[in-house]
């Protein structure tokens, strides 16, 4: 726990940075939802200007414009999901690879306190993190849709909205913490990881763009936690979800099986 | 039982040989020298004995426990001391000392006073601010900060001024008057002869002898370098004399035994100049070890 407790306090900065730069772009986007569907036509036709192709891939083409949380799920979940990606990714590749990075690991490693303890508490200080960076989102979106005059909304699914990034986040995670592995350097695990998420994402697009495509997107992560699907059904898939979860904690405990066996050496 | 035990000890990364075949017994008390050239295997043995590597063959026991599966309950009761650490750049040193502190089980504040006070540092400051004898104090302390039975050195002296090495070494003897034993790695002969009971030497990842102090000190090696005219002088018929060349008028030996013998040789000839110079590791090695160890 003494690994955790330093952590938890040496990272709190970027948490706090990243969390707020994307609640408050939440809560400044939820707050220009009333003028833009007040001008409700005038926006139908801007849309319709668009390029299809835009409108699949930011799921224009599913989500209605003029609901705030067809409107979120077009503007704001996308980033979230996205930069939130990024940050699980930083985060997670740079626990581990830190140490190593700095030649701090042979502080540590001279301590009494084995590997596995080493990896479970920086595991648990990214799984606190990304909770509380969703948590810190959820709130500042969820105080905008109260304080703006949005019009009637569902609370509920508002609330799947600003849950399901969370399982994409530990995904990207979990593979930042597996590429600290095999890249030491702390700026190649860095590049390889979010290299990952904007790889993923990007095939998730593509899949969303054309019908003969579409299979590709079950390979992202992205897939799973889609915008339209939640809006439209009232709710997130938790078969999906228990399964994003899942694979999450499988690539976590392969990071920890292959970090008591290696080699350590700076 | 001996404190470190190792027994055919061997690393190899992938194909490239770390050590071979190293067996080791340090007994309670001793302070024992480890000494070879760098990239000879010396961190590469202490790495596994403190388990940041796995043994490719062989076995360790450290404080009779076994390097591999008992890591953590050997590194409780062991003080290891980095040859270039790094440190936590937000810390101040005072956080470092208390965050290292948090690892053990005992209370160690007052045992951090007094280091902080012997070896005069600056606890308010930024580590990353420090200068690299600093940092290495400040890794003096954090050694030595639980009071372990062990302490494993590696390169210690490196950059700290002369002050600053006598005082290190007499606390590392208050140590081990104490009781702590003591493996002390360093690639320079001189340092390790004022110090260790035993010496370990190794190179190219093997050992090549394991010497008694007395033995070591009675192999006094000198390098002399001797300015002279005579052309009958010849520096291979000194007694004592390892290695002898003539370069540009001036004779360069290696010396290993009794200075006193060599001055009444070199009394019967008149010099032009004379010097007496330390020979590194490595001018031993060469000239003296490698052969032994062909033999």
């Amino acid at each position: 726990m003494t690994i955790l407790r330093r952590e938890l306090g040496s990272n709190l900065r970027g948490l706090l940075i990243w969390a707020l730069a994307l609640a408050l772009l939440n809560f400044w986007m939820v707050s220009i939802f009333p003028g833009m569907a007040a001008e409700g036509a005038k926006l139908e036709e801007l849309t319709e200007m668009y390029p299809e192709s835009m409108m699949k891939m930011f799921n224009m083409d599913k989500l209605n414009f003029s609901d705030p949380l067809g409107f979120y799920g077009v503007e704001s979940f996308f980033m979230v999901v996205l930069f939130g990606s990024i940050y699980a990714a930083i985060l997670g590749s740079g626990l581990l690879a830190k140490e190593e990075d700095e030649k701090t690991i042979e502080f540590l490693l001279a301590r009494p306190v084995s590997r596995g303890e080493i990896i479970r508490d920086k595991v648990l200080c990214w799984v606190i993190y990304m909770v509380l960076f969703n948590v810190i989102i959820g709130i500042f979106t969820w105080l905008g849709f109260e304080f703006f005059d949005v019009g009637a909304f569902s609370r509920a699914t508002l609330f799947f909205l600003v849950l399901a990034p969370l399982f994409v986040h530990l995904i990207f995670g979990a593979m930042g913490f597996l590429s600290a592995l095999f890249f030491v350097r702390r700026k190649a695990a860095l590049s390889m990881s979010i290299g990952l998420v904007l790889g993923l994402y990007f095939l998730n697009a593509i899949a969303l763009l054309s019908e003969d495509m579409q299979f590709l997107g079950w390979f992202s992560p992205f897939r799973y936690m889609d915008a339209a699907d939640i809006v439209n059904n009232g709710g997130i898939n938790w078969t999906y979800a228990l399964g994003l979860l899942l694979v999450a904690a499988v690539m976590v405990a392969v990071a920890g099986i292959l970090y008591r066996k290696r080699d350590i050496a700076i | 039982m001996p404190v470190i035990e190792t027994v055919g000890l061997t690393k190899y990364y992938g194909k490239t040989k770390g050590i071979e075949n190293v067996n080791l017994q340090v007994q309670e008390g001793e302070i024992f020298g480890f000494i070879g050239p760098n990239g000879a295997g010396k961190s590469t043995t202490i790495r596994t004995l403190l388990n940041f590597i796995f043994p490719t063959a062989g076995e360790a026991r450290v404080l009779g426990l076994d390097v591999v599966r008992q890591s953590r309950e050997i590194r409780a009761q062991v003080g290891y001391l980095a040859g270039e650490a790094g440190y936590y750049d937000d810390m101040k040193v005072k956080d470092l000392l208390a965050y290292a502190a948090r690892f053990y089980k005992q209370d160690c504040a007052s045992r951090i006073r007094e280091l902080v006070d012997i070896f005069d540092l600056d606890v308010m400051k930024p580590v990353h601010s420090l200068s690299l004898g600093n940092k290495k104090k400040v890794g003096i302390v954090l050694s030595l900060l639980h009071q372990p039975q062990l302490l494993i050195l590696d390169e210690p002296t490196s950059g700290l001024d002369p002050l600053m090495q006598m005082r290190f070494f007499e606390v590392l003897q208050e140590e081990n008057s104490r009781g702590t034993t003591i493996f002390f790695s360093s690639h320079v002969l001189s340092e390790v002869q004022r110090l260790c009971h035993r010496v370990a030497i190794i190179k190219d990842g093997q050992i090549l002898k394991i010497e008694e102090m007395e033995q070591l000190r009675s192999n006094q090696f000198r390098k002399v370098r001797i300015a002279i005219d005579s052309d009958e002088f010849n520096g291979n018929a000194i007694p004592g004399v390892i290695h002898a060349a003539r370069e540009n008028g001036i004779w360069h030996l290696l010396f290993k035994g009794d200075i006193n013998q060599l001055l009444r040789f070199l009394s019967e000839y008149k010099l032009v100049d004379l010097w007496l110079e330390e020979p590194t590791l490595e001018e031993i090695f060469l000239h003296y070890y490698e052969k032994e160890g062909a033999e």
